[in-house]
């Protein structure tokens, strides 16, 4: 399994960006809970860290090709424990997302997400042609379109959003057409007009135009937003120092310890601090992509970038909506976020991301 | 970096490797302009514009709380307090820390004597506040309750006791109508300039002295900036801050004991009083019944309260001295008199005979002594209050003198007093007739207005001053309750002194023989023995009239002696050189002589047995102000 060779190859900038990250993420949850009645979260927090260390070892320690082989197994009790869901899931804050497991409650949603990437690259490995053709894109879809299904039916639109990545990156480098491109980008440009009209929510319509003008609702809809670019803004060039946050430590910040943890970060370290993390964030994904372009196989390209797709993604998403360039949705921050199910599969998948480094090497 | 995808294995096509080289460079680009944007969008947000967000920051997290002064206390003459500020004790429910809702209420309930709908009421009124914000439970209850509350805090951790000054009316009812009352501002003060920095649900003063000299006992406002959370909690104090300047006090010119006895002469009966230092215009005591306790308007009082104070048919909130018209009645014939004698229509020889009844302008007047008083000369009329008399002598002087002088002695017009929403009555006259009634003056009307009927209107206020300007010899002050006002703290203004409005002048014939008859009204037998003290030379008289209506007519004096009316008992004493001025008015008192004349001996009686047991410092001070 792991031999002692592979140690001298893990890619230890990327190892030691993505544990800076989770560590500097655990501080902001104790900075986002300390004194309050959620104060036992940063330390949870740090036994979440070591599970999904576990996790990581686990998924760097088993060859990916293996992984690959098991991925049917993987991808297909995701689905049932989704479905399950659906029955039986936990309702917290509406959405029955969460799985009761003895003490601990977790989303199986984010789980979906290592074993989805695990399938579809597994698939795409698979395949022959040097053209994406129709059957190919077909098989695309299903492969994530089924868990993106269930989890918006819990409904967890934001999640299910954040697999939508995969379709992309999956087809673009599966050698999709510049014209199909081009096509796919129109159809929904031209769709939303019928969408906004026949198939968006109130509370979604009400949310995207807050977006566009966040002083709309200053005590309503706005008012994440509003208090996030606040936090955000008044950190300044160095910030108000650790635990110093007004709008974090007197509780103006909405979600501080999940979503608008990066707000409360720029809030108490200021544009130095989210700078550095932004950089390491990119470190990650530079990281990634470089092993993607070094990777042995086809099955390690996919890995890599598929978890690139995923990640960036989530960290684009979630900084947007903090800085106020997005609508709010409800993805977390990859690695800093609270939460035990996001951190563990951020960590297994770039566990993989590390397996495809490490044996990118033909014995 | 390693970069040999052409050695692997897997890929066969040349081409296909090098587009997927080209997309992953692609998406390395896109994805680096992102987070160069994200980078540059941060920079604006947090280098660019961080000081305006540090502000937005700031406006969150800081509130400024204001901090209430104390209202300035009132004293009487003497110093001894008639308004302080109270301590109050509210009972709190923090419903945060309230873990048995149904055993803290049943506690509640026992302990204050509440029942529990009304405490769950209290509680269900505070839904939509935040959690942190305490219940007032009750208001205002007593130390014994709250001492009990208070040594139970362990037991009973969610229920706490706050301090909250009150305005305290020591004396009750006592003088309230020249104290008037607080209440919370209104709307409509709000918006006027002098309470520029007041908000909603400050307590500014609204009726009597209390508004009047709001200004000097309002004090001002101080402030304290607090850290606040997100529900407004407040969670620490700044250092920056002002502490609030507590208002001024006031010294009046009411003396607690005269205002006492006037009260209690009073008894049930309705009316008002005034009581002047001839030689100043200081009021000694002002009462106007039925009265109200000021005391109601500190609490935030039911509405059935307010409602009963409001619509009372007696209209206990009107301060009768001041706002009540009433004809003056029979005591207006001391204004004929010095008319006649300063304008030399008539002397004081001057004799009439009294059949009981006079024709004049063919119809027939009556005087109130069946079969009349006979040939009678001045003095003597104005001591019998004959009507017959000065019905002739009214005839004589035309409504144009009798006018005249009603004016020069005060009537017609504000004394100035230092209340709001003085009266200034009524002098009728051919002139106003013409402009309020578009009608001519009637020559029966002169004779109504002669023994101080028809459309005249006078207020108690100023019957008592004009009162003080027969005993002083013709000189008007200003009444004034306000001796003086701290001006900082402990530290008084000068005492106030008189401020002369009006000097009129009296031919000391004139005085001589007003002033003898008003003797002779209460020392020889006259409408006014009952207000007689040996010793004192009480000079007074009487009067009776009726509740003036829109248009009254000259046959008002036949109804002038019913058991109905409103009772005038107007004078000063000592004669030669007074000390005490006054009218008192007695509603459905009937004869002036029975019901206002026992109140006023009262009053004077106290008075000067205050002056023989201790000669009052001012006293000495005022000999020399004199005139």
């Amino acid at each position: 399994m792991l031999e002692r060779r592979s140690i001298h190859n893990i890619d230890w900038l990327l190892a030691f960006s993505v544990l800076a990250i989770a560590a500097i993420g655990s501080g902001m949850v104790y900075s986002a809970t300390v004194g309050g009645p959620l104060s036992g979260l940063a330390g949870k927090q740090a036994v979440y860290l070591l599970i999904g260390l576990l996790a990581l070892v686990l998924a760097v320690s088993i060859d990916y090709h293996t992984l690959s082989e098991l991925s049917p197994v993987f991808y297909g009790v995701s689905v049932v424990l989704l479905i399950y869901l659906l029955f039986f899931g936990r309702a917290i804050a509406n959405t029955r997302g969460w799985l009761e497991l003895g003490p601990v409650n977790f989303q199986p949603a984010e789980m979906a997400k290592v074993t989805t990437l695990l399938a579809l690259s597994s698939f795409m490995s698979r395949r022959r042609t040097a053209e994406l053709g129709f059957a190919n894109m077909a098989s695309i879809l299903a492969i994530v379109g089924l868990p993106v299904l269930l989890i918006a039916r819990q409904p967890d639109l934001g999640t299910a959003l954040t697999f939508l990545p995969l379709i992309a990156v999956a087809a673009f480098l599966g050698g999709i057409r510049v014209r199909t491109i081009s096509i796919l980008v129109l159809i929904p440009i031209l769709a939303l007009p019928l969408l906004w009209n026949h198939y968006l929510q109130d509370y979604q319509k009400v949310r995207v135009l807050t977006f566009l003008d966040p002083a709309r609702d200053p005590k309503g809809a706005g008012y994440q937003v509003l208090q996030s670019k606040i936090a955000v803004g008044s950190g300044g060039l160095v910030g108000k120092g650790f635990l110093e946050g007004t709008q974090g430590q007197l509780n103006f910040l909405p979600a501080q310890h999940t979503d608008f943890i990066f707000a409360l970060l720029a809030e108490e370290r200021g544009f130095l601090g989210s700078m550095i993390v932004l950089s390491l964030y990119f470190v990650v994904i530079y990281r990634c992509i470089a092993i993607a372009r070094s990777a042995r196989d086809r099955l390690g390209v996919f890995l890599a970038m598929g978890m690139v797709a995923l990640f960036a993604c989530q960290v684009l998403i979630n900084i947007g909506v903090v800085v106020g360039l997005m609508p709010t949705t409800g993805v977390p921050l990859p690695l800093m976020s609270y939460g035990g199910s996001s951190l563990i599969s951020s960590l297994a998948g770039m566990g993989l991301v590390l397996n495809v480094w490490m044996r990118r090497l033909v014995n | 970096m390693p970069w040999d995808y052409r050695s692997s294995k897997d890929f066969k096509d040349f081409y296909e490797e090098r587009r997927l080289h080209r997309r992953i460079t692609f998406i390395f680009v896109l994805l680096a302009g992102l987070f160069l944007s994200y980078l540059s969008n941060l920079w604006y947000l947090q280098v660019v514009n961080g000081e305006n967000y540090r502000r937005l920051a700031d406006n969150n997290r800081l509130r400024q709380v204001v901090l209430n002064p104390l209202r300035g206390t009132i004293l009487d003459r003497a110093g001894r307090p008639i308004v302080r500020n109270r301590l109050s004790f509210n009972v709190l429910l923090d419903r945060e820390k309230v873990i048995d809702k149904e055993g803290i209420i049943r506690t509640l309930s026992r302990v204050l004597n509440l029942p529990e709908g009304t405490i769950r009421d209290r509680i269900a009124r505070y839904k939509n506040r935040p959690v942190f914000e305490p219940v007032i439970v009750k208001e205002d209850v007593d130390l014994s309750e709250a001492a009990y509350l208070e040594s139970r805090r362990l037991e009973l951790p969610e229920i706490s006791v706050a301090v909250e000054p009150k305005r305290s009316y020591e004396q009750g009812e006592l003088a309230a109508h020249a104290l008037g009352y607080v209440g919370e501002i209104s709307e409509s003060q709000l918006s006027k300039p002098r309470y520029a920095g007041f908000q909603l649900g400050d307590v500014v003063g609204k009726a009597g002295l209390e508004s009047y000299y709001d200004g000097d006992l309002t004090g001002q406002k101080g402030w304290k900036q607090m850290i606040v959370n997100s529900l407004g909690r407040e969670i620490r104090e700044l250092p920056a801050g002002r502490r609030p300047v507590s208002g001024n006090s006031l010294r009046l010119t009411i003396d607690l004991d005269l205002q006492r006895e006037l009260e209690e002469g009073f008894a049930d009966k309705g009316g008002s009083a005034v009581f002047l230092d001839p030689d100043s215009g200081e009021i000694l005591a002002l009462v106007s019944r039925p009265a109200f306790d000021p005391n109601i308007f500190a609490r935030r009082f039911s509405a059935s309260e307010w409602g009963s104070l409001m619509n009372s048919a007696a209209h206990p909130l009107q301060n009768r001295a001041i706002q009540s018209k009433f004809a003056p009645g029979s005591v207006f014939k001391i204004v004929l008199a010095v008319a006649a004698l300063e304008s030399g229509k008539a002397g004081p020889g001057r004799t009439d005979s009294c059949p009981g009844y006079a024709y004049i302008y063919g119809r027939r007047f009556l005087c109130h002594q069946e079969g009349g008083h006979g040939t009678i000369a001045m003095v003597e009329a104005i001591k019998k209050s004959c009507n017959v008399y000065f019905y002739h002598l009214g005839r004589d002087l035309g409504i144009g003198l009798i006018s005249q002088w009603a004016h020069n002695l005060g009537f017609g017009s504000r004394t100035g007093v230092d209340l709001l929403h003085e009266e200034a009555g009524t002098v009728p006259d051919e002139e106003w007739k013409r402009r309020t009634r578009k009608e001519p003056w009637y020559p029966g009307e002169t004779i109504s207005v002669s023994i101080g009927q028809g459309a005249l209107e006078v207020t108690p206020i100023q019957m008592a001053s004009f009162a003080a300007a027969i005993g002083n010899g013709g000189v008007f002050y200003r009444p004034f309750l306000l001796k003086s006002r701290e001006v900082r703290d402990g530290v008084e203004e000068a005492e106030r002194v008189g401020e002369v409005v009006r000097r009129i002048h009296l031919k000391p014939s004139t005085l001589q023989v007003v002033k003898q008859a008003m003797w002779e009204v209460v020392n020889q037998g006259g409408t006014g023995t009952r207000a007689m003290i040996p010793g004192k030379d009480v000079c007074g008289k009487t009067g009776t009239a009726q509740v003036v209506k829109a248009s009254a007519g000259v046959k008002s004096e036949k109804l002038a002696e019913s058991i109905r009316d409103n009772a005038w008992f107007v004078g000063f004493a000592p004669r030669d050189k007074p000390r005490i001025a006054f009218a008192v008015f007695v509603e459905r008192g009937g004869h002036g002589g029975e019901a206002a004349a026992p109140i006023a001996q009262r009053v004077m009686m106290k008075f000067f047995e205050k002056q023989e047991h201790r000669e009052e410092p001012a006293q000495i001070a005022r000999t020399s102000q004199h005139p």
